[in-house]
């Protein structure tokens, strides 16, 4: 049946190797996107929670909600932005890389994304290490003298939830993609026939963006 | 027949680059701006439609970021509707909460809250940690210093 154009190595098993069950590679690749979307709607589902939470909170306590969210720093917020937003860009073009066979741009560009991942980390610890000197913590924790306002102690619930959760999925995206620029540059296997690996990880990378271009205005700019 | 169509179509345009790279820097252009049109309008405050903004603002670059970034404009079949579902259930779960608590009786909302004037419900041992925004944390600590009258 379908075979690859990419088995160059000779002993090497051709990739992508077709499963039996699926009629052709273009069926399988349809079918592994679809799974790839099934469970980026989980992860939606997942970070929608949080935000009901935060539509509750941000309803039944507006003064406090627009307060303790002038406490945080936007400059460090709009430059986590512009950061995510280029590292979803590069994300991007590995995959059009990866689909042109140029291994060593994809392992490039997953690379470029991974700096800017761990520089998005980096400038999120100062934030939350911020948030600890002075004290404007979740629940009993809060101790902030500088907004004494019902409600304050659920802004920073909200917030620790949702950015903790996020940076997590950054984590764990940051490991996926490391995945693929390993593979780009130890077997530069990647080709027209051969990108779904790129192509997935990417999109769980830009599902972490998708989710900070929400969080952002949401949480510094009330 | 009709599943084995849908996959041809979405490879094809996967595999068709009918853009170079240069669409995905357009895209990425395009999110600055908008990131610097959302600060720029998120630090005046807006009353009321502030938030409307904000959220169009974002839905804009999320749609961005799917269509272009995430392939969702040359996906077919299934791998479409699997998203638009989940969007509809997001706005479901947001809109069904808020429509409660919009039209609650003031009294069931929570103490303190701005809809709210009755005075708290202490459940828990200790019921002044933590519940008026870190005003009163210890009896005795804050309390005593600025002899706020205790409830």
């Amino acid at each position: 049946m379908q075979s690859s154009s990419h088995a160059a190595g000779g002993a090497a098993l051709p990739v992508p190797r077709l499963a039996g069950h699926f009629a052709s590679l273009e069926v399988q690749n349809h079918a592994a996107r679809l799974g790839m979307w099934l469970f980026l709607a989980t992860e939606i589902l997942l970070f929608a929670g949080l935000f009901i939470c935060y539509g509750v909170y941000r309803f039944l306590f507006p003064e406090a909600w627009a307060a303790a969210s002038r406490s945080l720093d936007l400059t460090l917020g709009t430059i986590n932005t512009v950061v995510l937003i280029t590292s979803s860009l590069t994300a991007a073009l590995a995959v059009h890389y990866a689909k042109e066979g140029k291994n060593k741009m994809v392992a490039v560009q997953l690379g470029l994304t991974l700096v800017m991942a761990v520089g998005f980390l980096v400038i999120k610890y100062f934030e939350y290490h911020h948030k600890f000197e002075i004290g404007t913590l979740p629940g009993r924790f809060y101790s902030y003298e500088g907004i004494q306002l019902p409600g304050v102690p659920l802004y920073f619930t909200v917030y620790f939830c949702a950015t903790a959760l996020h940076g997590i999925h950054v984590v764990i995206g940051m490991i996926v993609l490391a995945f693929s620029m390993v593979r780009a540059l130890k077997k530069a296997d990647f080709g027209p026939n051969n990108f779904t690996m790129v192509e997935l990880g990417s999109m769980y990378w830009h599902l972490v963006d998708l989710v900070w271009i929400f969080l952002f205005p949401m949480l510094y700019l009330v | 027949m009709g599943i084995a169509n849908e996959s041809r179509q979405e490879e094809q345009n996967m595999r068709e680059e009918h853009h170079g790279a240069g669409r995905y820097w357009l895209i990425w252009g395009l999110l600055l701006v908008l990131t610097v049109v959302t600060v720029v309008t998120g630090r005046i405050h807006i009353p009321t439609w502030g938030l409307v903004l904000a959220l169009v603002i974002a839905s804009t670059k999320g749609t961005l970021v799917l269509l272009y970034f995430m392939h969702l404009a040359d996906h077919r079949g299934a791998n479409r509707l699997v998203f638009a579902v989940s969007i509809i259930f997001v706005v479901l779960l947001l809109a069904i909460p808020m429509v409660d608590l919009g039209t609650r009786f003031r009294g069931a909302t929570p103490p303190g809250s701005t809809y709210s004037d009755l005075q708290a419900i202490d459940i828990g041992a200790d019921a002044e940690e933590g519940r008026y925004g870190g005003a009163i944390r210890k009896e005795g600590k804050m309390g005593e210093e600025s002899g706020a009258p205790k409830q």
